[in-house]
């Protein structure tokens, strides 16, 4: 017997069933397992005996077993929501600093969380006022054989065709070519349409609707287009747009046949007018458009969208267009091409396509916002946890009397969740107030003008973010309560410290994560911030001060050059095809002598005004014979000599270079080198051609004393000159801080990542600092009875998180060193890493780290020992 | 008084009854497998005091501690007066029964 009973039944089983079992009955009952269990090893192999044990444990649940706890009899206390309410408030305003940094806290993350709710909810929004949308598809391409093997939204146009003769399961077929666009000049003034050809089963496919026109016959007619409401009252104002005449600079005469309604929504699909198909034939005949219709070649010119008339039959059509693609393309080549089928509501957001016939944003920067969003709210929700629990030892008592008074667990929790509810609703206040803030801000960057984001929450929305609001609350309050409920109330009346809280080394970790996080980014935005700052104000070697770069828009240069210069306070014009550092580059074949091998140099089409305009230096040679017809000669800059392999640039003056394919030039002067790209890169070989054809810009020196005057009067030259055109102007250095602003968009967006998280981690210091020191109160007060001085108090209460704030500023600055070293390395003109920028991060952080620890420790301190000890 | 036993419910009490101060969970059930052959689950049968005690036809208390048991107490069930009464009650009622039988329905066997 002795023996038997050392055979012990499954542990995980007993566990098991003293969980669920009632203890008045387990005793008894388990005893009887067990007596059973000895009797099976006897009989049976020790699994057998083991499954036996199992099945007896699982039949023993029922009603009678089960353990009955009171809370399931009064899961919602409606009774007492309205007391755990009013305390709860009472609670709130008591302590008001504590409250305004939870919600503070709170409300700023979760802020971020509804910006990205709201984005995600605007870019998930469109195409939904198609009536069809959950049955249209479109086909999309893959080239086998090319270098980015990416989908591509655009077919061929055949592919069009072939489908309506040889697929009769589709109902509408709508294809859209590219190249209806151009200038249209009205009332003097020259207005961009951009736009597509397509079939009239547009308006049956989709749910765009004709305001005025029939959309029966509105596409049939070659050259007929249909506009836009905006871009027809742009044309016409009250005029009725019905039948007029558009005359589309490039493509001829179009006829109008219809107005559309406005969109009810967004569409992935953009355009401002749309054009009969049948204009296209005629076109590409008169080669206006390159030929596409039958050209299986031409991926990139046209997109197909369709539905099927009755069942779906996906396989059944991509058999078909496997079929169509093997007829089509040879296999090996370099158009080895697969169809693919796409829903149009996988379209945006989607996988990452190229081609898009619109904007549209790829689901991998969903799915990353939405890993964002989570991450910020756990991180806050942590917080919240670690601060209410620091704090609860001021409110064990009121949980011990509550329990004395027969309230159970789960009212306890209960009372708590519902504070962190109020508290959550409290921060969503704040938060959608703050939202208003960052939404004009975050509109204005450029990458979101560019997405088309139009943050405009409705009430959507905002059921969204109250929902949102309240599982914030639901979840952070649920690890508060739980530790709240769990006080024994002859602890909590007694006046001991409540139950015991696991894991301040887990706590502490987290914080110094937390604070390296902060760290990391408060450097990284600096240095971001301080490298473009060092590209847009660095001496670039040329001057931009003063000149005013006019863009020609088709003028002529030369014409327009003296009616500048008549003007007082203008001291030259240049003229160029290009403006440095904007981005754009143009380059051209360079080598000495035919047999050599060609080389491709950046170049910039001048005149002889441009380096006496830029305040370039010659440092050898002369600048160009002005006037010259033809192009016989050319600058260069020392790179470019020393790349031509000049050993100096004197020796380079009178060189003979072939640029293209056969224009021969003398190399005249050599100008020193200056930063003519982007700050990225080093500075490259460079050739100044004297090409009058290409200018795109007049570059005016202006004297710049009066800059509202001389605008006005550089004006009225231009309308003068070409008054179709508006006065495109751009002072030279704007122009440049333009081009540097985008990358302001990253700056934004890290700062307001850093101030994040800095806020984040300041609250979890604050909550730690709290709780260890509430939990150190008795031992300061003794220390105090025994004469610790002040001073001795602060670096006791202290050390512990100076210490975590050295360790993080330690890994922060390491990481944030090779981190950062890692991009700024990419740029050839860069700032160095400097302590200082440590330093400001360190200090920042002490700063916080200060506030947050020190008016804990200055309150332990101030805290009448008498007060503390009185309970011993 | 009358009381509405179940069949199950029958057994388990005489079993009780029988093992008179000696019963308990386990010792019922082998007793029904052993002397009636039928296959009982221990839960059922603890099931079935549960409710007999519920419905006072029987008493318990925690015993004393024993070896074999790791220690844990047996719950002693025995027999209350009400279930005797019980017990008696659906014997007589059975025994009016098997009265009311005519001799002839076995004889023919």
């Amino acid at each position: 017997m002795k023996s038997q009973s050392t055979i012990q039944p499954p542990k995980l089983a007993d566990r098991f069933f003293n969980w669920y079992c009632r203890n008045e009955l387990s005793e008894s009952i388990q005893g009887d397992l067990h007596e059973r269990y000895d009797f099976y090893r006897t009989e049976y192999s020790p699994i057998r005996s083991n499954y036996l044990y199992w099945m007896d444990i699982l039949r023993f649940i029922n009603r009678h077993t089960l353990k009955r706890t009171s809370t399931r009899r009064t899961f919602i206390p409606t009774i007492m929501l309205k007391n755990y309410t009013l305390v709860a408030l009472r609670n709130i305003k008591r302590n008001k600093a504590f409250t305004m940094i939870n919600v503070i806290g709170l409300s700023i993350s979760m802020a971020v969380c509804l910006l990205i709710l709201a984005t995600i909810d605007d870019q998930t929004s469109y195409d939904e006022f198609h009536s069809k949308r959950d049955d249209i598809y479109r086909v999309t391409h893959e080239r086998l054989n090319a270098e980015v093997n990416i989908p591509i939204a655009t077919t061929p146009m055949p592919l069009g065709d072939r489908l309506r003769n040889e697929y009769a399961s589709l109902e509408h077929i709508v294809q859209f070519r590219r190249g209806f666009q151009g200038e249209i000049i009205d009332n003097g003034k020259a207005i961009n349409l951009n736009g597509y050809f397509t079939n009239p089963e547009v308006f049956e496919l989709f749910d765009f609707e004709l305001e005025v026109g029939n959309p029966a016959t509105a596409l049939s007619e070659p050259n007929s287009v249909i506009l836009r409401k905006d871009i027809a009252e742009k044309f016409f104002r009250d005029k009725d747009p019905m039948g007029q005449d558009l005359n589309v600079e490039g493509l001829g005469q179009f006829k109008v046949t219809g107005v559309l309604k406005e969109l009810p929504g967004k569409t992935h699909i953009n355009f401002e007018a749309l054009s009969s198909f049948s204009t296209v034939a005629s076109l590409e005949k008169q080669e206006i458009l390159s030929e596409s219709l039958s050209d299986w070649e031409k991926l990139s010119t046209g997109w197909v969208y369709f539905n099927f008339k009755e069942e779906e039959k996906l396989a059944d059509l991509q058999n078909t267009l496997n079929r169509i693609s093997d007829e089509s393309y040879d296999e090996d080549s370099e158009y080895e091409v697969v169809f693919h089928i796409q829903k149009m509501t996988d379209i945006t957001p989607g996988p990452l396509m190229g081609n898009q016939i619109g904007q549209s944003m790829p689901n991998f920067f969903i799915y990353g916002l939405v890993v964002l969003a989570i991450l910020i709210m756990t991180c806050a929700a942590f917080n919240y946890a670690n601060l209410t629990t620091a704090r609860a030892l001021t409110r064990f008592k009121e949980v011990g009397v509550r329990k004395v008074m027969g309230s159970t667990k789960g009212q306890v929790i209960m009372q708590f969740i519902i504070e962190a509810v109020l508290v959550s609703l409290f921060s969503l206040l704040l938060a959608i107030g703050l939202l208003k803030l960052l939404i004009p801000a975050f509109e204005s960057l450029n990458m979101s003008s560019l997405l088309e984001w139009k943050l405009n929450p409705d009430t959507k929305v905002y059921i969204q973010f109250f929902i949102f609001s309240l599982v914030t609350g639901l979840v952070t309050g649920f690890f508060p309560s739980l530790y709240m409920s769990s006080v024994k109330p002859i602890n909590a009346l007694k006046g001991s410290s409540g139950p015991k809280m696991g894991g301040i080394g887990l706590r502490k970790s987290l914080i110094v994560t937390q604070l390296v996080i902060s760290i990391v980014l408060i450097i990284s935005s600096t240095l971001v911030h301080r490298q473009i700052k060092y590209m847009m104000t660095r001496d670039y070697g040329f001057q931009r001060d003063n000149i005013v770069n006019i863009a020609l828009q088709g003028q002529d240069f030369d014409l327009l050059k003296p009616e500048l210069e008549k003007l007082s306070f203008v001291e030259q014009v240049s003229g160029a095809n290009n403006i440095p550092n904007t981005g754009q580059h143009y380059d051209i074949d360079i080598r000495k002598t035919v047999s050599e091998e060609a080389e491709k140099y950046n170049y910039f089409a001048v005149d002889e005004s441009y380096i006496k305009n830029l305040k370039l230096e010659l440092v050898a040679g002369t600048n160009f014979t002005p006037k010259q017809t033809e192009e016989r000669e050319v600058i260069i800059n020392e790179q470019a000599a020393e790349a031509l392999g000049f050993a100096t640039p004197i020796e380079a003056i009178g060189g003979n270079v072939i640029l293209g394919d056969s224009t021969n030039v003398n190399i005249v002067g050599v100008v020193k080198n200056y930063n003519f790209m982007i700050l990225y890169m080093e500075i490259r070989p460079l050739l100044l051609r004297y090409n009058p054809e290409e200018f795109e810009w007049a570059q005016a020196k202006v004297a710049g004393a009066n800059p509202i005057q001389e605008l006005k009067e550089l004006e009225s030259v231009w309308a003068g000159f070409d008054p179709n055109h508006d006065f495109d102007y751009k002072y030279f250095d704007d122009q440049i801080e333009e081009f540097y602003s985008m990358f302001y968009d990253f700056v934004y967006i890290i700062g307001l990542i850093s101030i994040l998280s800095i806020v984040i981690a300041g609250m979890g210091l604050l909550g730690i600092a709290t709780y260890s020191i509430q939990t150190r109160l008795k031992e300061v007060g003794i220390r105090k009875i025994l004469g610790a001085e002040g001073k001795n108090l602060v670096m006791l209460l202290g050390k512990s998180f100076f210490i975590m704030i050295v360790i993080s500023t330690f890994i922060g600055g390491l990481i944030s060193f090779f981190g950062n070293k890692a991009w700024l390395e990419l740029f050839a003109y860069r700032i160095t890493f400097g302590y200082d920028i440590l330093g400001i991060a360190f200090l920042f952080i002490i700063v916080v780290g200060g506030l947050t620890i020190g008016t804990q420790t200055w309150k332990a301190m101030k805290t009448n020992p008498a007060d503390i000890l009185r309970n011993e | 008084m009358r009381f509405n036993l179940g069949e199950f419910e029958e057994i388990v009490l005489l079993v009780v009854a029988a093992q008179n101060d000696d019963a308990y969970g386990l010792s019922v059930t082998t007793a029904i497998e052993k002397e009636l052959k039928r296959s009982v689950t221990m839960s059922s049968v603890h099931t079935a005091l549960y409710r007999l005690e519920e419905k006072g036809l029987v008493k318990s208390e925690v015993g004393g501690t024993t070896k074999s048991r790791g220690g844990r107490r047996k719950r002693i069930f025995m027999i209350s007066s009400a279930g005797k009464d019980a017990l008696l009650q659906a014997k007589d009622a059975r025994t009016h029964l098997w009265s009311m039988i005519p001799k002839i329905v076995f004889e023919g066997q």
